[in-house]
C-alpha cells in the first residue's frame, strides 16, 4: 500500500506496432497474463512486449483498465448466475463501447488474449444486445455475413428450432 | 518446447505466450470451416488444444525419465539432496508452465473437464501427475529408504538435515491428487508411500531396541527410557513430519515399546508395590494406560496387594488378643487406606478405576479380617466404640475443633467401606443415647457434625432417630424450665425449700434405643414424692401420655452430712444411681441394715444389688459384717461414719461391667431381630407391587433393595418368606412361583 501510495509503481507495455504505453502496474495487472507474468519474472524494468495488440486497441484497453481498477477480482464461481444471464451493462460501460464495429471485435480479441475477463464478458453482451430481437437477415446485414445456406438447410434448421420461435 | 532451467526474460515469456495463444485460435477458422458433424457439434466455437497438450505430456515424459536416470546415480543423502533439487525445480517449472498454457487452460482443459473426461488436468496438476507417473513410482522406494535410514541416525543420537526430511513428506503430500476432482488433495500417496514404510521401520526400530534394552537393564531402567523415546517421538513429528501421523506413531511406538513387553512390566508392578516405589509406580501408571486394556491387570494385582496388606494390618493388631482397643482397630484399618489412596492420587493419577480397586480391597478387608471371623458385625461396633471415645468428655485428650473434624472424617472413610452399616447405627445410637443422657458428649458441634455426616452417607432415614434423640433433649430442656415455674407457682415456700432438686428427660420412646429396667424397684418415699410431683405437671400439659421410669440411668448426689472432707468443714457428696441412692437413704433410719432388709426395702434384684453394694464396701462407706461377708442373707451392714475422704464429691455411681458386656450382647441380638424385620417388610413391599414372582428373583430383589444397610445371607431370607407364608401375607403358586395376599 505504501508504495501506491507516495508513487505508484508504473510499467511499459510495447504494443505489436512497437508503440510504448507507459501504465501504472496496478492498472496492467486487471490482465491475468500481465499480473502472471510481472510474478514469474518479477518487474526487472524491461518493457513487457504485447505482441497480439496494437497501439489503438491497447489505449482502449488500458482506458477501461483505468476506470475498473479497484474492482474486485472475479471469484471462480462467479459465472454461474448473475453475471451469465443478464445482459444489462453498466452505464459507463456501454457509452466506453460504442465504437465501431471492427475496434469493438478487436477489444474483445484483446480482452480474450490478455485474459481480462470482465472485459471479455462486456464486449460480448454488447454483441449480443446487438443481436438480440433481429431476424437472420438483419443479424447478417449488421455483421455483413454472407448466407451460406443452400434453401433446404435453412428449412430444416427452421424446423428444428420451431420450438424457439416467437410467436 | 519448454525448457525453464535457465531463467527467463520477458520477450520469452510473451513469445511463449503468444505462440500459445495463437495455436489455439488460428486453426479455429480451420475447425469452424468444417460442417455440420456431431463430433464437434459442442453448441459453438470448437476448440483446440489437444495436440499441444499431448506434445507436453511427451515432453515431460522425457524430461522425467532423464531424471530418474540420474537419480540412480545418488543414494542416501546425495539422493534426497538430488530429488528435492529437482522436485522443486520442477514444480517451479510447473507454474510456470501453468501462466504461459493458462490460454489452454482456461478454453481446451476447461471445457475438456467440464464434459467429465477423466486424466485431463490443469496444466499445473498434470506437471504432479507425470511426476507422479514417470519419477514418483520408480524411485519412492529408494528414497523413503535414505528418509528411514536419515531417522534412524536421528535416533540413534546423531545430528541430521531434518529439512530434508520435510521437503520429502510435502513432495509426497502434494502428489496426492484426487482422480476425480483435481481441485481437491488427498493424502492417499503420503499414506501409502511415506506414513506406511515410516511406521514399519519405527515398529522394527523399537522392537529391536526394546529387545535388547530390556536384556541389558532392569524393568524400571526400561520404563524411563520408553518414556523417553516416547517424548522424543512426539517432539519428533512437528519438526518435519505430518501431525496428522501423531496417532499412528504413537500407536506404533506403544505397540513395540510397551505391549509387546507390557508382561515384563506387569511382573515388575508386584515388587514396585512391595517397596512402595511411588515415582516408578507412576512411570508404569503412565505407560500402560496408553494402551487399550493395559491397565486392567494392574488393577486386579493393585486390589489384591492392598487387600492383604489390609489383612496383615489387621492381623498384627489382633495379637493384641479379644478384647482390642477399638482406636487402634481403627487406626490399623486407616493407616492402609491413607497410604494406598496417597498412591492412587500420586502414582495413578487418581483414576476412577484404581480408586475402585482400592475400594474394593478396602471393602473385603473392612468387613472380612481376623476381628471379624466371628462376624462382621465386629468392625461396625468396634467403628462405633471408637466415635464414642472420640466424642465423650475426656479431660485427658481436648481434641481441637479442626482435629475432631478431621478424625470424624476418617472415621467416615472407614464407615464408608461397612456391610452392616445398619449394626454401626445400633451400636452408634446406643452409645449417644448414653452420651446425651450422662450428659458426657464433648461438644454439640461435633456430634451434629457426625450424624450430618452419616445423613450425607446414608440418608434421613438412617439418622432420622438419631437426630430425634437430640430434639428430645432440647425440649427437654424447656420442659424442665417450665417445670421450675410451676413449682414455683404451686408449691408454698416451705414444701418448695424440702423439694428435692431434679432435671429430667422425657424421651420418645420410639427413638431412643433404651430398655426398661431390667430388676424391680421400690423407690425410696423421698424419690416418689418428687417424681409424682413431676408426672402431675407433665400430664397436666400433655394429657394421655405414659411416662416410665428408667431407674437404672438415673443418678444423684447425696449429701454425707455424718463426716467432713479431711481439713475442711464441708461434707462429702456422693454421686450415685438412683439404686444406690434407694440403699443408702434406709441408713437414715438405722446405722446398721442386714442384707435382707436392704432387698425388702428396695425390692432390686440380686443380680444389680450386690454389684451396688460392693461399690460401697469397696469404698468404705459401708462396712459389712461379718468382715468380707458375701452379700447375701445373714450379712449386715454398718455405715461407715469414720469415712474419710480428700474429694468434697466421690463418684460411686460406677459402671457394673456385667451390664456392659450383657448390652453388647443385647445389642447384637436386636439387631438380629431388627434385621428379620427389615428383610420381612422388604419381601412384602417387593411383593405387593409384583404380585407375583419366583422365589429366586425376589431372593435377589431382597437382596438389592437391603444390601446398602447389611449384606442379607440367602438361608435367612428364606427362613423370612417362610415366615410370611406362616402369617399368610404369601401364599406358594404353581411351580417356583409366590403370590402376594392382601
Amino acid at each position: 500500500m505504501a508504495a501506491t501510495a507516495s508513487e505508484p509503481k508504473k510499467v511499459t507495455l510495447t504494443t505489436s506496432d512497437n508503440a510504448d504505453i507507459s501504465v501504472e502496474r496496478e492498472v496492467a495487472e486487471r490482465s491475468i497474463l500481465i499480473k502472471n507474468l510481472l510474478e514469474d519474472i518479477g518487474d526487472n524494468g524491461d518493457a513487457i512486449p504485447i505482441p497480439n495488440v496494437n497501439e489503438a486497441v491497447m489505449k482502449k484497453v488500458l482506458e477501461w483498465c483505468e476506470q475498473h481498477r479497484k474492482d474486485p477480482p472475479a471469484s471462480q464461481d462467479d459465472d454461474a448466475d448473475s453475471r451469465k444471464k443478464s445482459t444489462d451493462i453498466d452505464e459507463w460501460d456501454q457509452k466506453f463501447m460504442q465504437v465501431d464495429q471492427e475496434m469493438l471485435f478487436e477489444i474483445i480479441l484483446a480482452a480474450n488474449y490478455l485474459d481480462i475477463k470482465a472485459l471479455l464478458d462486456v464486449g460480448c453482451k454488447t454483441v449480443a444486445n446487438m443481436i438480440k430481437g433481429k431476424s437472420p437477415d438483419e443479424i447478417r446485414k449488421t455483421f455483413n455475413i454472407q448466407n451460406d445456406f443452400t434453401p433446404e438447410e435453412e428449412d430444416q434448421i427452421r424446423r428444428e428450432n420451431e420450438w424457439a420461435e416467437d410467436r | 518446447m519448454t525448457d525453464l532451467r535457465g531463467g527467463m526474460d520477458m520477450k520469452t515469456y510473451m513469445g511463449l505466450y503468444t505462440a500459445i495463444h495463437n495455436f489455439c485460435t488460428a486453426q479455429k477458422a480451420v475447425a469452424g470451416a468444417t460442417t455440420f458433424s456431431a463430433h464437434n457439434n459442442r453448441g459453438g466455437a470448437h476448440l483446440l488444444g489437444e495436440d499441444l497438450y499431448q506434445h507436453l505430456i511427451e515432453y515431460l515424459k522425457s524430461h522425467l525419465q532423464g531424471v530418474q536416470t540420474r537419480s540412480r546415480d545418488h543414494v542416501d543423502e546425495a539422493l534426497l539432496t538430488f530429488y528435492i533439487k529437482e522436485w522443486n525445480r520442477y514444480t517451479t517449472a510447473g507454474q510456470y508452465n501453468n501462466h504461459l498454457f493458462r490460454y489452454l487452460n482456461r478454453h481446451w482443459v476447461k471445457r475438456e473437464m467440464d464434459e467429465g473426461k477423466k486424466n485431463i488436468f490443469d496444466i499445473y496438476t498434470l506437471h504432479l501427475v507425470r511426476w507422479k507417473e514417470d519419477m514418483f513410482i520408480g524411485t519412492q522406494e529408494s528414497v523413503m529408504r535414505s528418509v528411514l535410514k536419515l531417522v534412524e541416525k536421528q535416533r540413534n543420537g546423531e545430528t541430521i538435515e531434518q529439512s530434508h526430511i520435510k521437503s520429502v513428506v510435502d513432495s509426497f503430500v502434494s502428489l496426492g491428487l484426487d482422480e476425480s476432482d483435481s481441485s481437491k488433495s488427498t493424502l492417499d500417496v503420503y499414506k501409502e508411500y511415506f506414513e506406511k514404510p515410516f511406521l514399519a521401520a519405527t515398529g522394527e526400530y523399537y522392537n529391536n531396541e526394546s529387545k535388547q534394552f530390556l536384556a541389558e537393564n532392569s524393568v524400571v531402567e526400561y520404563m524411563k527410557k520408553a518414556e523417553a523415546r516416547l517424548d522424543e517421538e512426539k517432539d519428533r513429528v512437528p519438526l518435519y513430519l505430518l501431525g496428522e501421523i501423531m496417532s499412528p506413531l504413537m500407536r506404533t511406538c506403544e505397540q513395540s515399546l510397551i505391549t509387546s513387553h507390557s508382561q515384563a512390566l506387569r511382573e515388575e508392578f508386584q515388587i514396585l508395590l512391595d517397596h512402595d516405589k511411588q515415582e516408578d509406580l507412576g512411570r508404569m501408571y503412565k505407560l500402560l494406560a496408553r494402551i487399550p486394556e493395559g491397565l486392567d491387570p494392574l488393577r486386579n494385582r493393585f486390589e489384591t496387594h492392598v487387600r492383604k496388606a489390609g489383612l496383615a494390618a489387621v492381623e498384627k493388631v489382633a495379637q493384641e488378643g479379644e478384647n482390642i482397643e477399638p482406636k487402634i482397630y481403627v487406626e490399623a484399618l486407616l493407616e492402609v487406606h491413607t497410604q494406598y489412596q496417597d498412591l492412587v492420587n500420586r502414582a495413578f493419577n487418581g483414576e476412577s478405576e484404581f480408586v475402585r480397586s482400592l475400594d474394593n480391597a478396602c471393602r473385603e478387608f473392612v468387613n472380612r479380617n481376623k476381628i471379624c471371623k466371628s462376624g462382621s458385625n465386629k468392625s461396625p461396633e468396634l467403628l462405633a466404640k471408637y466415635t464414642d471415645t472420640l466424642l465423650k468428655k475426656s479431660s485427658a485428650k481436648m481434641t481441637e475443633e479442626d482435629d475432631m473434624e478431621k478424625l470424624l472424617t476418617q472415621i467416615m472413610t472407614v464407615f464408608k467401606y461397612i456391610e452392616d452399616k445398619d449394626v454401626f447405627q445400633k451400636f452408634y445410637s446406643r452409645m449417644l443415647a448414653k452420651r446425651l443422657v450422662q450428659t458426657t458428649s464433648a461438644s454439640d458441634d461435633a456430634e451434629t457434625s457426625m450424624i450430618s455426616k452419616l445423613k450425607e452417607a446414608c440418608g434421613f432415614e438412617y439418622t432420622n432417630k438419631l437426630q430425634r434423640m437430640f430434639q428430645d433433649m432440647q425440649i427437654s430442656k424447656d420442659l424442665n424450665t417450665s417445670y421450675k415455674e410451676w413449682l414455683e407457682q404451686n408449691l408454698d415456700g416451705e414444701d418448695l425449700k424440702k423439694a428435692i432438686d431434679t432435671t429430667y428427660h422425657i424421651l420418645g420412646t420410639g427413638f431412643w434405643p433404651l430398655n426398661a429396667p431390667t430388676t424391680p424397684f421400690t423407690p425410696p418415699q423421698l424419690i416418689v414424692q418428687t417424681y409424682e410431683r413431676f408426672a402431675r405437671f407433665y400430664n397436666h400439659k400433655h394429657q394421655g401420655r405414659k411416662l416410665s421410669w428408667l431407674w437404672q440411668l438415673c443418678k444423684g448426689e447425696m449429701k454425707a452430712n455424718y463426716c467432713k472432707v479431711v481439713g475442711t468443714k464441708v461434707s462429702p457428696t456422693f454421686q450415685v444411681s438412683t439404686y444406690q441412692m434407694a440403699i443408702l437413704l434406709l441408713f437414715n433410719d438405722s446405722d446398721t441394715v442386714t442384707y435382707d432388709e436392704i432387698t425388702e426395702g428396695t425390692k432390686l434384684g440380686k443380680e444389680t444389688l450386690d454389684p451396688s453394694l460392693g461399690v460401697f464396701i469397696k469404698a468404705k462407706v459401708l462396712i459389712a459384717s461379718p468382715d468380707g461377708a458375701k452379700p447375701e442373707s445373714g450379712t449386715t451392714y454398718k455405715l461407715n461414719t469414720g469415712f474419710k475422704t480428700k474429694k468434697i464429691k466421690v463418684n460411686l455411681n460406677i459402671g457394673i461391667k456385667s451390664e456392659q458386656k450383657q448390652e453388647v450382647e443385647d445389642t447384637h441380638k436386636t439387631i438380629e431381630e431388627d434385621r428379620k424385620l427389615l428383610m420381612q417388610s422388604a419381601i412384602v413391599r417387593i411383593m405387593k407391587s409384583r404380585k407375583k414372582m419366583k422365589h429366586q428373583q425376589l431372593v435377589s430383589e431382597t437382596i438389592n433393595q437391603i444390601k446398602n444397610r447389611f449384606m442379607p445371607r440367602i438361608p435367612d431370607i428364606k427362613k423370612c418368606i417362610d415366615i410370611l407364608l406362616e402369617k399368610e401375607y404369601l401364599e406358594r403358586l404353581e411351580g417356583d412361583e409366590l403370590g402376594y395376599l392382601a
